[in-house]
């Protein structure tokens, strides 16, 4: 019989490694290899015209004409053409609006909203429970709510503006009314998940340091400043930078409230329509391998910086 | 669990995994022959389309139609997976734009020696002639279709005007239409910001996208006129709503037709069910008007679109060289194609049929809104028959929105369509 224990460990690794080779890495080595080519819709496979002839009998026979095209290895050009694209580098600044903005109304979002639900009021569940809310809904249902509540004619924005006898405003298709309207969407969406992990965050600090802390002398916002906050750290840290990383390549919300405005293309939007729209499979991959680059150096400054901090 | 199952599970597990991807599709099945086909049809066509089909199966009782809805906004996306694969359904109704693209990726069978020069004669040209590219023709016409101007009767018979037939009379009889006091809101024209709404006007002033020797008019003065004319009703005239929103405003302009908001609209026939549940229409259908769209300088224009029959080149067809079966596919095309079973979907979904013998067919030609949009056709152009049309439309997008909102000058922003088309065209 099989020595068990010793293989047992490879063994149950076996299905996760093959999912993942055939669903990531394999995928991802093609995408970084298209990127140094020309590769495109129209020449990623085999072409053949197939020309069926009727012959005077009634027979059908199939007459095929050749019509492939060759891809050629390009090296790094598809990367200058890409970073020379004008477009490029107004989407590179919208993604980082998009993503600060975003992330940045999440976390403080978040944090308050944590820190009010870690003191002793009633009805605590209840108020959890509802702050949950916008996190459990099926994104594409809040997209599609917030769609309605911008729109220009019948939306609730307007008809309040309205109300209040000021200018109505076309929220969707207005180059920073539109972004603005993304990122409100994205914030309502978004702060749940900080809010959950931040208070998980607090949950795990010691009263005993309060209670020194008081002792001590210091005030609410002194033990805020030298004990919740520094404790807080590493938490607050992985979570901007996994909400970092989501936001940085959140494609529904932007997709589905705004959809064709120029001005709240991201990244990921972008690349998207190279591709799929497009079929500019090569210039698709570069733009991909690009967004993979800037967040692997944001992962390592952070991961750097992390690391050098002593938390006592 | 005991451990030493632990092996054959994973491996059990792994081998599903990995062999999960098999193609079982069967030729054969009950000594029936089986035809795929993905239709895009929504579901009150597919009521027609089913008893079509159900017809055509008793009438040839030795093959199985297997028919798919697929929706048409992901269809083409679907159809180019599988095609890659030579998995794809034997039959495709595939919309005008997307045939030239599939016939230049080899996904499809050029059907030239089925649908002869004969069986061709009876489509109209303009829907005809979006299967033809490259020498051959790689589908046949299911039905088609042409944006049209659609008006409220009753507005106008209150204000004692007639329809505007050219774009000067819109705009004097579209102030007259327009009220904005006492926060009524009641506009003349709604006008959508999607460049296929454009294109009447284009061709109307004597611009265009692409001509047929491949020459971009998008930054000619016609064109730059058109957009400014389109801009200045907004703006100048103010006889369109002053606020915008693109990503909405196929269902505001609807909703604000259907309940009197607006006055005129620009839609195609597959909008007319909708508008006749409208409390404007729903009593009185006589209410919806539908005529050509005003006349620019250049005489009435409009887009001509529709869907079409394609057959694939796929595992039976050409890998196999089932030439048999290749038969029997194009039977079935050539009977979905049958006057009388266009003249169904005509009459049941108001769809234009495709064939000049189907408007001759009695019921058709009693129908009001078939022959209304008849008229329209008649005004009808081709746009740019090529595989990347769909490709054209994308870098045409934001440029022009940004025109319309001012954001950049018309100048600006067909230059820069110009130049994204030059690159695009140089690839193709």
């Amino acid at each position: 019989m099989l020595n068990v224990k010793k293989y047992t460990p490879y063994v149950f690794l076996l299905p996760s490694v093959i999912a993942m080779l055939i669903i990531i890495y394999i995928p991802l080595f093609m995408g970084i290899s298209y990127s140094f080519t020309d590769i495109t819709q129209r020449n990623a496979n085999k072409i053949e015209y197939v020309i069926p002839q009727v012959e005077s009998n009634g027979i059908i026979t199939l007459k095929v004409e050749e019509k492939t095209k060759p891809v050629h290895f390009i090296g790094l050009k598809k990367y200058g053409e890409c970073l020379a694209e004008p477009m490029f580098w107004q989407v590179l600044a919208q993604t980082m609006i998009w993503t600060i903005g975003c992330v940045f109304f999440h976390f403080f979002i978040g944090l308050g909203l944590a820190l009010l639900l870690n003191k002793n009021i009633k009805f605590k569940t209840t108020y959890r429970i509802l702050l949950l809310v916008p996190w459990a809904v099926p994104t594409y249902i809040s997209a599609f709510s917030w769609r309605w509540l911008f729109n220009a004619d019948y939306g609730v924005f307007n008809q309040l503006l309205k109300a209040l006898s000021l200018e109505p405003i076309s929220w969707l298709s207005h180059p920073q009314w539109g972004m603005f309207a993304v990122i409100l969407t994205n914030i309502w969406l978004g702060f749940p998940f900080m809010m959950v992990t931040l208070l998980g965050g607090l949950q795990n600090i010691p009263t005993e340091l309060y209670e020194a802390a008081t002792v001590d002398g210091a005030s609410k916002w002194q033990q805020f400043k030298n004990v919740t906050m520094p404790l807080l750290k590493p938490v607050s840290m992985t979570v901007v930078l996994l909400g970092f990383i989501w936001t940085f390549n959140m494609f529904n919300i932007i997709y589905l409230v705004t959809q064709d405005n120029p001005h709240t293309d991201i990244l990921a939007t972008f690349a998207f329509k190279e591709f799929f729209v497009k079929g500019e499979y090569a210039s698709a991959s570069a733009y991909s391998v690009i967004i993979l680059l800037l967040l692997m150096f944001f992962s390592f400054i952070q991961i750097k910086y992390q690391k050098n901090e002593s938390l006592y | 669990m005991k451990t030493k199952y632990a092996l054959p599970i994973i491996l059990c597990l792994t081998g599903i995994l990995v062999g999960g991807c098999s193609n079982t599709r069967q030729v054969m099945k009950d000594g029936k022959r089986v035809i795929t086909f993905w239709h895009t049809h929504n579901d009150e066509e597919t009521v027609t389309l089913k008893e079509i089909i159900a017809d055509y199966e008793s009438k040839n009782p030795n093959i199985k139609i297997d028919y798919q809805q697929v929706p048409f906004t992901d269809a083409e996306t679907k159809y180019q997976t599988v095609a890659q694969a030579k998995n794809s359904p034997d039959v495709f109704r595939s919309e005008i734009a997307w045939t030239a693209k599939l016939a230049a990726l080899g996904y499809l069978i050029a059907v030239d020696n089925f649908a002869t020069e004969e069986y061709r004669k009876d489509f109209l040209k303009a829907p005809l002639k979006y299967n033809y590219y490259d020498g051959h023709y790689w589908g046949v016409p299911d039905v088609t279709d042409c944006l049209a101007f659609m008006y409220n009767k009753r507005i106008f018979k209150e204000a004692n005007l007639s329809v505007p037939k050219t774009t000067e009379e819109l705009i004097s009889i579209g102030k007259k239409l327009t009220y904005t006091k006492d926060g009524k809101d009641k506009y003349a024209l709604f006008f959508r910001g999607d460049t296929y709404w454009f294109l009447p006007f284009l061709a109307s002033f004597g611009g265009g996208m692409v001509d047929e020797k491949g020459d971009i008019l998008i930054n000619s003065q016609e064109s730059i006129n058109a957009a400014q004319y389109l801009i200045d009703l907004r703006l100048k005239h103010k006889i369109v709503p002053y606020l915008v929103d693109f990503a909405n405003d196929y269902d505001n302009q609807q909703t604000g037709f259907k309940t009197g908001k607006y006055a005129m609209i620009i839609n195609g026939p597959w909008s007319t069910s909708d508008l006749l549940t409208g409390q404007e229409f729903k009593d009185n259908n006589d209410n919806l008007g539908i005529t050509k769209i005003p006349a620019g300088p250049k005489g009435y224009a409009t887009p001509v679109g529709g869907h079409n029959f394609v057959i694939s080149s796929n595992r039976e067809t050409t890998n196999k060289k089932d030439t048999e079966h290749l038969k029997e596919v194009w039977k079935f095309v050539s009977f979905m194609t049958l006057p009388e079973n266009e003249a169904k979907y005509a009459l049941n979904n108001n769809l234009l049929p495709a064939r000049h013998s189907t408007y001759e067919l009695p019921q058709v030609k009693s129908n009001r809104f078939i022959t209304d949009f008849k008229d329209v056709l008649e005004t009808g152009f081709n746009r740019p028959v090529i595989p990347r049309s769909g490709a054209l439309f994308v870098d045409m997008k934001q440029p022009y929105q940004a025109a319309l909102m001012t954001n950049k000058t018309i100048k600006e922003a067909f230059d820069e369509i110009a130049k994204a088309w030059e690159k695009l065209l140089k690839a193709e």
